[in-house]
């Protein structure tokens, strides 16, 4: 009987002029972002290689690497990061890398392009996140109460039809029916990444293969409220309301409201606040050195020029490793304190977000894309594993560490040759890790549970709410 | 009270009564009986009860005392078994109106557990219930609502339940589709069917019932069969039953 059931849902729904005006519609946007997020790619990867070579190009013409003041890393653009954008675009893509210091990543792509961050991109996120739950509300909104208006109920009812398998039937046959059909445009999506060349790996399939799974997820989610509400109301038009109010409170309230009232409930130090401090204890330290340097006298009776120098840069390194030691430890602590605040808002934030079918999905496959809020934690990790190779690499070729407030006095002596200028392609490079399958995949899993939990807790409802159901 | 040859009813309430949680009382102390080959119209204005009453025997109400019985069974009591005894039509038949009438057919005919049927079978029962061939293949929406009652009697037809209940099944049907229709019940009698209808066509159920039912303010107020009927004016019973009533009432 369950079989007859979901035929006949796919027969209703696939056979209306709605569903083919809306899959119709859903589909173009599906496929418009596949193509989008594959021409942005494109794009990012042209501009990253221009922004490598004109870093490599600033150094032509050195002599000396003591020269090089200025050496840049960019964080490299990403397949899945351009079909689910995340925080991406938000955070800076370019860190200026010294020997020594802090490092902080600036330009982000909507720095760069501000109207970029008016109306967002169309990715993947937001045609499921937005488009794809209207369209389970549009459909299932009536599943129930609109049988009951049309008087189909009350005829299916007059036969030896037990509720549970009818509900049963009208679950996973509305869920069949609008579901599936929407793995056509995904699939069709994934051909053209193949078609614009878009290098995607093994695992970067597969975490886009399970991107595409909690996206079903989360439709699940909005179908099973949808057949909930519409076994509760009366009418149709009621039920359209209540979901329509349970939409705006899933997807546009809830997440903003749950960062809001984190943003309240836990203080965290601005960055301006941190960076004054550490400004002033630089001031502070830098001040106490000049004092050290007023001070400092060349060892008695000594001629050697060369010697004479390389004693005050000797001395000079020494303090400016002293101070660096001391704004370390200083920046550490401060760091520190920010970002354990920032966790804890974050953790407030997030697990009240989470009540929201809406963030919970977002937040699974932004970490599924690897565009979740740990890639400013993973892209500053990086840098500064790479700032200790470019440390090295300038140790080993000037001798000393560049960067911080550091003076140093060095005689070139002339003698007739042509100085060589610098390979800088020499320069250690920057690579940054793509997100491992596992790791993404764990980090997702509470999220991917809980639309899960979502999708069994509203189905539960709907059935025992049917089972209630007037079919009058 | 004239007795049919058959034995047991096929469609009986006995002592039925309905009172809502707000202590309306919609059905009181209900009894009749409808045996195999036997039309029964149940007459009455609207809030008389015979839309309570098949609800309780389609078992979408449960009665607060009586039982309702179809072949013997008990709706309240074994509802998935009495509902496969019963086929049922609606006063407005709307059906799935994306569906084509044999689409509808074939779906409604297999929800009713009859999984044999062909293409065949669903444009004969059609061709049956007078719907030209032309029509079996074009979605609802583009009935009328006479189409829509055929293809719901159709329905009624295809799960070939022993009993039939039609609630106002004429209402709004024009003359010569209601013609059509009475013609329809009286091959189903004559293939032994048991018909509860109720209806508010006095002159239709005079012509075609073997049993009439006045029902008002949820009583059954008369119950004759159509041989002590023969010499009467049905309408002029009608007019002084429902104005007894009301002088009662008040």
């Amino acid at each position: 009987m369950i079989r007859f059931i979901i035929e006949k849902e796919l027969r209703e729904i696939i056979g209306s002029t709605k569903f083919a005006v809306t899959f119709g519609v859903c589909s173009l946007l599906i496929i418009l972002s596949f193509y989008i997020g594959a021409e942005n790619y494109r794009t990012l990867v042209d501009q990253h290689e221009a922004a490598k070579r004109e870093n490599l190009r600033q150094m032509e013409g050195l002599t000396d690497w003591f020269a090089v003041q200025q050496h840049r890393i960019f964080l490299p653009p990403q397949p899945l990061a351009t079909l689910v954008t995340g925080v991406s675009n938000d955070i800076g893509r370019m860190i200026e890398v010294h020997g020594r210091g802090e490092l902080s990543a600036d330009d982000s792509r909507f720095n760069e392009d501000p109207i970029y961050a008016v109306f967002r991109f169309l990715d993947l996120d937001f045609i499921f996140q937005i488009v794809l739950s209207l369209f389970a509300i549009l459909f299932a909104y009536d599943a129930i109460c609109g049988e009951k208006e049309r008087g189909t109920l009350k005829l299916s009812f007059s036969n030896a039809v037990p509720k549970e398998k009818y509900i049963l039937g009208k679950l996973f046959g509305s869920y069949l029916a609008l579901a599936v059909p929407l793995l056509i445009p995904i699939l069709i999506g994934c051909v053209l990444l193949l078609i614009l060349g878009v290098p995607m790996s093994g695992e970067e399939w597969a975490r886009l293969g399970l991107i595409v799974v909690a996206g079903l997820l989360y439709f699940g989610v909005f179908l099973t409220i949808s057949v909930f509400v519409s076994s509760l109301a009366r009418r149709s038009s009621s039920a359209f309301l209540m979901l329509l109010v349970i939409w705006i409170l899933a997807v546009l309230i809830v997440p903003r409201s749950a960062v809001l009232i984190a943003g309240r409930a836990v203080d965290v130090p601005s960055v301006d606040e941190i960076a004054s401090q550490k400004n002033r204890y630089s001031s502070q330290l830098f001040t106490e050195d000049r004092t050290k340097m007023a001070g400092y006298k060349p060892a008695a009776g000594q001629d050697d020029m060369e010697k004479t120098m390389a004693d005050f840069n000797q001395f000079m390194q020494k303090i400016a490793d002293e101070r660096d030691a001391k704004m370390q430890e200083f920046s550490g602590q401060l760091n520190e304190q920010r970002e354990n605040r920032q966790r804890v808002q974050r953790r407030v934030a997030l697990g009240l977000a989470r009540f929201s079918p809406s963030a919970t999905f977002s937040l699974a496959v932004s970490a599924l894309a690897g565009t979740s809020l740990s890639l400013e934690e993973e892209y500053k990790e990086a840098a500064v594993a790479y700032q200790r190779d470019y440390a090295a690499f300038m140790m080993q070729k000037t001798g000393m560490l560049t960067g911080g407030r550091v003076m140093m006095f060095r005689s070139v002596v002339d003698e007739g040759k042509k100085p060589q200028p610098i390979n800088a392609h020499e320069l250690p490079e920057f690579v940054f890790p793509k997100p491992a399958l596992a790791g993404t995949v764990t980090e997702s899993l509470p999220d991917i549970g809980i639309l899960m939990l979502f999708t069994i807790v509203f189905f539960f409802g709907s059935y025992l709410a049917f089972l209630r159901y007037d079919v009058r | 009270m004239e007795q049919t040859p058959a034995t047991q009813p096929m469609i009986e309430a006995l002592g039925l009564t309905k009172r809502y949680e707000d202590e309306t009382l919609a059905l009181d102390n209900v009894s009749f009986a409808v045996r195999t080959g036997q039309i029964y119209a149940m007459l009455g204005g609207n809030g008389a009860g015979k839309t309570t009453t098949i609800n309780i025997f389609l078992n979408f109400i449960d009665p607060t005392a009586g039982e309702a019985r179809i072949d013997g069974i008990v709706t309240h009591k074994e509802p998935l078994k009495a509902k496969a005894k019963v086929a049922y039509v609606s006063e407005n038949v709307m059906l799935y109106p994306n569906f084509t009438a044999i689409q509808n057919l074939d779906y409604f005919a297999r929800l009713g557990g009859k999984t044999s049927y062909t293409k065949n079978d669903y444009h004969d029962v059609l061709r049956r219930v007078g719907l030209e061939d032309e029509a079996h293949t074009k979605r609802l929406r583009s009935y009328s609502k006479g189409m829509r009652q055929k293809c719901g009697i159709a329905i009624a037809i295809l799960k070939d339940a022993p009993a039939i209940l039609l609630d106002e099944p004429t209402s709004g049907l024009d003359p010569k589709a209601g013609f059509e229709f009475l013609g329809l019940l009286t091959s189903l009698r004559d293939e032994g069917k048991a018909i509860l209808m109720s209806t508010h066509d006095i002159f239709r159920a005079k012509e075609i019932a073997d049993m009439v039912g006045i029902m008002n303010a949820g009583k059954l107020v008369m119950q004759r069969t159509q041989s002590s009927l023969a010499g009467e004016n049905l309408e002029e019973l009608y007019l002084q039953f429902m104005a007894g009533s009301v002088e009662r009432a008040a």
